[in-house]
């Protein structure tokens, strides 16, 4: 089994400690062995007298923690080049924070002789933490302070060198503590949500670097070698994974979630935004496209290098904008400039930031500012209004620093709405701004939104892979019935994907078969389907109990009340809201959950110890 | 049969084939006369990559919407209308 390194920033120590199998049995490794370790410390914090409503998502008693599974950096292991993190609370939303990540930075973790990082306390001054096969060390970096994300990688990469070096790290924002600052590594790939780069910020940790060429141990090879060989022939003939994902990326989706009414549109007025198409991945594939790239190990490649040629948003080389990214920054907000919105989506890497709630935020004070909420003196000059291209890339940097109407943007919308007095303008759940599916036309992804775990999050439970693209099987968008199990079913296999840990992506050709044969031949283990849905299950709950216990539940599974309310105004869903009630109380007979929370039979049927 | 005009919408790697963004075409209101009246201007592969003749029916693996309404959530016998709008979309992804 493999070594946790466990980090006390505050007494400046370091420890090693072993991967225990018989967690790693019922968890898994990534996300699910980090919920795990989550849970005892918010057991061992309750048994010293420390609440978790006490647990400061800023303080040094915030619980950091980088992960890698079993299958992450194992070449032939489709998409794993992958790492995902967490933090007991998320500055952002006061719920569990958790994120997840491409790149090298995964792979190079396990290289370099760790499978996972657990960080406690908090530094006195900035620091970095190096790993260099298998030596570790904490460093200073009063020097890298400051520095944006670009700099911070390269400067860091080149003074520890080493094969297979990867640096994940924090800009500005994060320094800032901005609520929806994220950790970035490879300079261009983002753990984008709930904050995590402000708990690292917090902790006065800039940096961790990795380097190493330790070997990721197979159980069994043979077995292994075949049924990899199989997965990556199946995800090669695919035309989504070998053909549709290589060619576009992900911004592909902007014109067939328009089509289907469901792109929201400034600030969720509406769900058809008749700019579309200047926004779109067709778009940015003739215009700005350079060319695709690649995670570690991964043969789909739906990574974009872009770059703007000329003009007031000119840049030379950057990545991305994803589809995500360029429906917040661009039809949530309105703006239709698609220069602008790759120009904001750079900025939202270097200083690193999370392009979707920053976005959406942006899009709210764009409609508090347009009826009136927002007081002139406040703006000091930032002509927030929906379309504005400049103001987008402006309000962009003033949220990384903080600077003038930046520091309201720098709360994230909830609480940015709470402030002028219109709460029900933030279009977020449990704190987390939605991402780009409006639930009044894609009515099970709505479901997902209200109960993911971490707050608004289509991630969780990416039920558009069946209600739009039809994969496994098409259902209906327009309709809720029979979409509880859906929504279950993609939240428990989500898990077993993010405590491998490899790219959810891999799963538009791959089944819950091919990651228990996988995840067997790896481990020795022998998974069954079943084992593997329920390992998943497992871990959704004992999430879930801890969000319990931070103060979340069955009244927080809910929609903004423009989703619930408010009528679609067009396409076609025109006239559609999403009535949540009666599914909600499926889901939960389906969850074995009583208000939003696990049983005590739940539980004990889950072998969770609560 | 009456001649509907309907208009169709080209998404993707189907927009960089058919070096087509949108055409409209008149057909007898069905799927099948939709496709083959659109494959006489961009050609009878576009027939070929869109339907499958053995099957009756649209290629499993395409999207064909009709005013925002996915094909295979309707039900009954679809009879396209004067002015409908059609798009079709390839195999694709996101997040």
């Amino acid at each position: 089994m493999g070594k946790i390194l466990k980090v006390d920033l505050s007494a400046g120590s370091l420890k090693s400690e072993l991967v225990l199998e018989d967690i790693a049995k019922k968890y898994l490794g990534g996300k699910g062995y980090t919920v795990y370790l989550l849970h005892r410390y918010l057991k061992e914090y309750e048994s010293k007298g420390i609440l978790p409503a006490d647990i400061n998502p800023l303080g040094p008693e915030n619980i950091l923690i980088f992960a890698t599974g079993p299958g992450t950096g194992i070449q032939g292991f489709p998409c794993s080049g992958r790492y995902h993190v967490m933090a007991l609370r998320s500055p952002l939303t006061g719920s569990i924070g958790s994120a997840n990540s491409g790149g090298e930075w995964g792979p190079f973790l396990k290289f370099s002789g760790y499978d996972m990082i657990v960080i406690e306390g908090a530094a006195e001054s900035p620091v970095y933490l190096s790993i260099i096969d298998g030596s570790v060390e904490l460093r200073s970096a009063r020097d890298l302070w400051g520095k944006n994300v670009f700099d911070t990688c390269r400067i860091l990469a080149r003074r520890v060198g080493g094969k297979n070096v990867s640096v994940a790290c924090i800009g500005p924002a994060g320094e800032n503590l901005v609520s929806m600052a994220c950790i970035m590594n490879d300079e261009h790939r983002a753990a984008g949500r709930t904050g995590l780069g402000a708990v690292m910020g917090s902790k006065k940790l800039k940096a961790i670097v990795v380097s190493g060429e330790k070997e990721v141990p197979i159980a069994n090879p043979d077995k292994f070698k075949e049924v990899s060989r199989r997965c990556l022939e199946t995800m090669r003939k695919n035309r989504v994974t070998g053909e549709g994902l290589p060619t576009y990326g992900t911004s592909i989706l902007i014109n067939i979630i328009n089509a289907a009414g469901a792109l929201p549109y400034k600030n969720w007025q509406s769900g058809v935004n008749p700019d579309a198409d200047k926004i779109s991945g067709e778009t940015l594939a003739a215009t700005y496209l350079i060319h695709r790239r690649a995670c570690w190990g991964c043969i789909i490649g739906c990574g974009r290098v872009t770059r703007v040629p000329s003009g007031p948003f000119q840049i030379l080389e950057t990545e991305g904008p994803e589809y995500e990214s360029i429906w917040a920054l661009g039809s949530a907000t309105g703006v239709s400039d698609l220069d602008a919105i790759v120009k904001a989506n750079h900025y939202c890497d270097e200083f690193g930031m999370d392009p979707i709630s920053l976005g959406s935020t942006i899009a709210a004070a764009m409609e508090l500012n347009e009826r009136g909420y927002i007081p002139k003196e406040d703006l000091q000059g930032l002509d927030l209004r929906f379309g504005n291209s400049t103001a987008l890339v402006e309000a962009t940097w003033r949220t990384a620093y903080k600077a003038g109407f930046g520091k309201y943007l720098a709360l994230g919308s909830k609480k940015l709405c709470e402030i002028y007095g219109h709460p029900e303008l933030s279009m977020s759940v449990k704190g987390l701004e939605m991402p780009a599916y409006d639930p009044r036309a894609i009515k099970g992804i709505g479901l997902d939104y209200a109960t993911a775990n971490r707050g608004g999050c289509h991630v969780s439970g990416y039920t558009i892979s069946s209600e739009i693209l039809g994969i496994p099987e098409k259902t209906d968008p327009l309709k809720l019935e029979g979409k509880a199990k859906w929504v279950k079913l993609f939240q428990d296999f989500t898990c077993v994907v993010n405590s491998t840990v490899n790219c959810l992506f891999a799963t538009f050709a791959l089944g819950v078969k091919d990651y228990a044969e996988l995840l067997s031949a790896v481990t020795g283990w022998s998974l069954s389907e079943d084992d593997i849905l329920r390992i998943g299950e497992r871990i959704y709950n004992l999430e879930r109990i801890i969000i319990n216990k931070l103060g979340f539940d069955g009244k927080d599974d809910t929609l903004p009340k423009r989703l619930l309310e408010e009528p679609m105004p067009e396409g076609p869903a025109k006239g559609h809201v999403i009535k949540l009630e009666d599914i909600k109380e499926e889901y939960y007979r389906l969850r074995g959950w009583v208000n939003g929370a696990p049983t005590a039979e739940k539980l004990k049927e889950l072998e969770i110890e609560f | 049969m009456p001649s509907v005009s309907v208009k169709i919408l080209l998404f993707a790697t189907l927009r960089d084939k058919y070096h087509t963004k949108e055409l409209v075409v008149n057909c007898n209101g069905s799927i099948k006369s939709l496709i083959e009246s659109a494959s006489e201007v961009l050609g009878k592969e576009f027939l070929r990559d869109i339907y499958d003749e053995e099957l009756g029916k649209i290629r499993e693996d395409i999207t064909l919407m009709i005013n925002g309404r996915n094909i295979k959530d309707l039900k009954g016998n679809i009879v396209l209308k004067d002015q409908d709008v059609v798009a079709i979309f390839p195999p694709l992804a996101g997040g």
